[in-house]
């Protein structure tokens, strides 16, 4: 198989790929640097862990696998000429994405009402930068959404929901190493 | 309404591993058991992600690449969370 070849097999446009690619190394090195300094101060960063919202980020997962799933869906439903359908989902897959904000925002809210800030330790300067980085990446891939619910084409579609689950993948990960492994 | 039923089987394995990954937590185990059960629980979650969110079931080489990237990077994941640990 050529080298050319094996790039074709891949589904989807080319550079969309290329930012997966690349938005995945900065989130995988910005986890690995939280591992590796947590390693200086572990009872410290599990105590920190104590006061994050658990319950609040577990129903934030259910809130982008299911938002990813209607983007998904969205994209079958286009390529079958159901356009009213793939715009409906795209449209809940946006709203859901907002949802996911929502409930960010309120933990960011908790944490503030507590006086936890960005340098009170090491663990909330990574957390602020990982989620939200992460939740800014999730506002983006809201308006990508509801672009492409206007824009329909079935390329427009796949792009936007290649992005939406590059946001997916990341809190899959960001997810267990920020808020379980304690 | 038509559901792709591929779909809805990869939203059925991502909830059930999403729900497994917060019973974990709850069950009595070592810690670094429960690291090392949540991190897997991660990477497969990952794999479905990849292979049907992102197509790449059709690119069988592609998707084997990344999965095999992802598994290396969890090790990595846990063997710097195991280092305090057996340190203690």
């Amino acid at each position: 198989m050529s080298a050319q070849g094996g790039l074709e097999e891949l589904p989807g446009e080319l550079m969309m790929w290329v930012l997966i690619v690349s938005e995945l190394l900065v989130f995988a090195a910005g986890l690995t640097a939280f591992l590796a300094v947590r390693m200086t101060d572990p009872l410290g960063f599990a105590e920190a862990q104590d006061h994050l919202y658990r319950t609040g980020a577990a129903l934030n997962t259910a809130v982008l696998i299911s938002s990813g799933f209607l983007a998904a869906q969205a994209l079958v439903w286009r390529r079958v000429e159901k356009r009213t359908h793939a715009r409906v989902a795209l449209v809940a897959a946006a709203a859901l994405g907002v949802l996911f904000l929502g409930i960010k925002g309120a933990e960011y809210a908790g944490k503030a009402a507590q006086g936890i800030a960005w340098d009170t330790h090491p663990f909330f300067t990574f957390y602020y930068g990982l989620t939200g980085f992460h939740a800014a990446h999730v506002a983006a891939g809201v308006l990508l959404l509801l672009l492409v619910a206007v824009r329909d084409a079935p390329q427009n579609i796949q792009t936007a929901a290649m992005f939406w689950h590059m946001v997916d993948l990341v809190w899959v990960l960001l997810f267990p190493v920020i808020y379980l492994l304690g | 309404m038509g559901l792709s039923s591929s779909l809805l089987k990869t939203w059925l394995w991502l909830t059930g591993l999403s729900l497994l990954a917060a019973v974990a937590t709850l069950a009595p185990m070592a810690r670094w058991v429960l690291a090392a059960a949540i991190l897997l629980l991660a990477l497969l979650k990952a794999r479905l992600i990849l292979a049907r969110y992102l197509d790449l079931y059709r690119a069988p080489g592609w998707l084997a690449g990344a999965t095999l990237v992802f598994a290396i990077w969890t090790v990595l994941a846990f063997g710097l969370y195991l280092i305090p640990v057996l340190m203690r």
